[in-house]
């Protein structure tokens, strides 16, 4: 009797023909206008006309390093992604849990409220923040109709602003990548380890964030990457004196004109999310691995 | 019966084939009544609807593509290379004409082809574009919390107005270009003013992101003077905003909006059609009516009442002054660099 298994003729003829539409797709979508882009990052500049010049130079990745101002722009990005990731995480992991572990009837209507913020474009949810943070907005306002602060608190186009409103955006990615991770950690190694007298912290250190950790990966990497990235909440309640990567590669393209480093920063950007991203998935797959 | 549903078949594939092979020549046909103008979008786009489109292009289709002007200065030129554009007129200040026409995306115009072209302001009339309607820049402040009435740049980009001073950031040109006005500066050399705007910043001074949050912050009373169009003072007074309006001393720099046609407008003869509707005197009387700016045609008939609020005395006209397009053009990177990185930091 023959150990081979034939495969049925043209079996991987299907498969290619399934796969081939997708990839098509991206290679054209994706691959296609990045490395345009970075073609146009080597090329030069003219401010006085505002056109690029066909050229084969790093001078633009070079500006973007040795300029302060981009620089800072690059290190606020970083700190303000991280710090909403984190606090994405504090807040998202109870939420999640309670999610995940409740037997109520109405834990569908639950999912539906963590997902329904999704439903609101950023621009519309940060136009909604706009009303609350003015000066004279629902926030200062109910605080000062109450008594309780003579001035306003100065929150609209502040970095305080732009976290809360990335956090607001962003939470209920962390939210629904730990839930489905939760759901999936049977509750009897939780109960075994009370049962061995274990206190809930340490349950918690020891059992539940371990066993969690692939969703605690997918929810920080997703959340640090919209934050990275983010664009309509920066620009709308963070005002002109306060600056993050997006808007700046956006303001280079639109208001200079200059293709050739709007696409250096693109390019400076993509990196440096891809590189911290691998970076913390190699860390935690060591730990976890441990 | 076989045969009869086998001719309707032929006849339905017959007839999928010949809408097939005609449609192109029926979409060419609908492109060909159809003008693409690309404005800003809210007052200016619904303006544009009421006072030209309808009343103006009957038997034309026109389709408004709605953005500020940079994304669509960025679009007209990434459709450089591209046979047929996406857009037949766009919508820009006289300024941002003037970059576009130095980019070689803009079609020299044919005045020929625009009957009412021949009531057009000669200052209006640019090789590559046109002038739509026109402000100037003045000083805006609310009585209530400036006791002195600020007669001049000087006196109102002042470090000793404080947080009442409000400043705009995306008028960063006419601001660099009024703080160098007030400091000795001219239209061709914005640099003595910039000392005084980082003082300005320095003493308090507020800076917002749009002509909006401006208004919004003079209303709210967070700000009590700025600087901006006379036009967008008289519609904020319309809105109950507490502003009064002076023609600075040292001149009014004047704000135009105007159209330019792509080179590689889909359609030229619609272009022109619109643009020669868009001075019409009852398209530019309806604009100073409902918005606020001067017509730039001389044939336009404003009421007197909308004059006085909109117009400039003779004396306020003597100052307006026009820009230095080319110096603005040439050295616009380097403002925005020494805003963004200096001013801002």
């Amino acid at each position: 009797m023959s150990l081979v298994v034939d495969k049925p003729r043209g079996q991987g003829l299907t498969a290619s023909a399934l796969l081939a539409p997708a990839t098509i797709f991206i290679a054209i979508s994706l691959f296609a206008p990045l490395a345009i882009l970075f073609r146009y990052s080597l090329n030069d500049f003219v401010p006085e006309t505002k056109t690029m010049v066909e050229a084969l130079t790093a001078a633009n990745y070079a500006k973007f390093f040795t300029d302060s101002y981009y620089m800072a722009a690059l290190g606020t990005t970083v700190k303000v992604a991280l710090l909403v990731t984190a606090v994405c995480l504090v807040m998202g992991f109870p939420l999640a849990y309670v999610v995940a572990r409740t037997q109520s009837r109405w834990k569908h209507l639950l999912i539906i409220a963590i997902v329904l913020p999704l439903f609101v474009g950023n621009s519309v949810r940060a136009a909604g923040w706009m009303v609350v943070f003015g000066n004279k907005g629902f926030f200062n306002a109910s605080l000062m109709g109450l008594g309780l602060i003579s001035r306003p608190f100065e929150i609209m186009f502040t970095e305080k602003a732009v976290i809360i409103g990335i956090i607001a955006v962003n939470l209920p990615f962390m939210v629904l990548s730990l839930q489905s991770v939760i759901e999936g950690i049977d509750r009897a190694v939780e109960e075994a380890a009370f049962s061995l007298g274990a206190p809930p912290l340490t349950m918690f250190r020891r059992v539940l964030w371990p066993l969690a950790l692939p969703g605690i990966l997918a929810g920080t990497i997703l959340t640090f990457i919209l934050a990275m990235n983010a664009y309509a909440t920066p620009f709308l309640l963070g005002g002109p004196l306060f600056k993050m990567m997006a808007p700046v590669i956006y303001n280079e393209f639109t208001q200079k004109t200059n293709w050739p480093f709007g696409g250096a920063i693109a390019f400076i950007l993509m990196s440096v999310t891809l590189s911290l991203t691998l970076i913390a998935n190699l860390l935690i797959q060591r730990r976890s691995a441990r | 019966m076989s045969n009869h549903i086998k001719l309707k078949r032929r006849a339905v594939l017959g007839g999928t084939a010949a809408l097939a092979l005609g449609a192109p020549a029926i979409v060419r046909a609908e492109d060909n009544k159809r003008v693409v103008v690309g404005t800003w979008g809210g007052d200016y786009s619904r303006l544009l609807t009421k006072n030209i489109d309808t009343p103006l292009m009957k038997g034309w289709d026109c389709v408004h593509a709605e953005e500020n002007a940079p994304p669509r200065k960025t679009k007209m030129l990434a459709e450089k290379a591209l046979r047929r554009g996406t857009s037949d007129v766009q919508g820009l200040s006289s300024t941002d004409m003037y970059e576009v026409s130095q980019q070689g995306i803009v079609e020299t115009l044919d005045y020929s082809k625009m009957p009412n072209a021949k009531h057009l302001l000669p200052a209006m009339k640019y090789p590559y574009g046109i002038g739509h309607i026109y402000s100037g820049k003045v000083i805006l402040y609310n009585p209530k919390m400036i006791a002195k009435k600020p007669e001049s740049f000087a006196e109102t980009l002042n470090p000793a107005m404080g947080s009442k001073l409000g400043i705009i950031d995306i008028q960063y040109q006419y601001t660099m270009m009024a703080a160098g006005l007030a400091s000795g500066g001219s239209m061709g050399n914005f640099e003595p003013g910039k000392e005084r705007l980082i003082a300005c910043k320095k003493a308090g001074a507020r800076i917002y992101p749009s002509n909006e949050a401006f208004a919004q912050a003079l209303k709210t009373e967070e700000i009590g003077c700025g600087i901006m169009w006379k036009a967008r003072a008289v519609q904020w007074q319309n809105a109950g905003i507490p502003i009064e309006t002076v023609a600075p001393k040292e001149g009014v720099p004047m704000y135009v909006s105007g159209f330019v046609m792509p080179k590689n407008a889909p359609n030229k003869e619609g272009a022109y059609a619109w643009l020669n509707a868009m001075m019409a005197a009852s398209a530019q009387e309806g604009f100073a009516v409902d918005m606020g700016y001067n017509p730039t045609v001389t044939d336009a008939k404003v009421p007197a009442d909308v004059q006085k609020r909109i117009g400039f005395t003779p004396e306020e006209q003597k100052r307006l002054v026009d820009l230095d397009y080319g110096y603005i053009a040439k050295n616009d990177s380097a403002f925005q660099d020494w805003w963004n990185k200096k001013f801002k930091a």
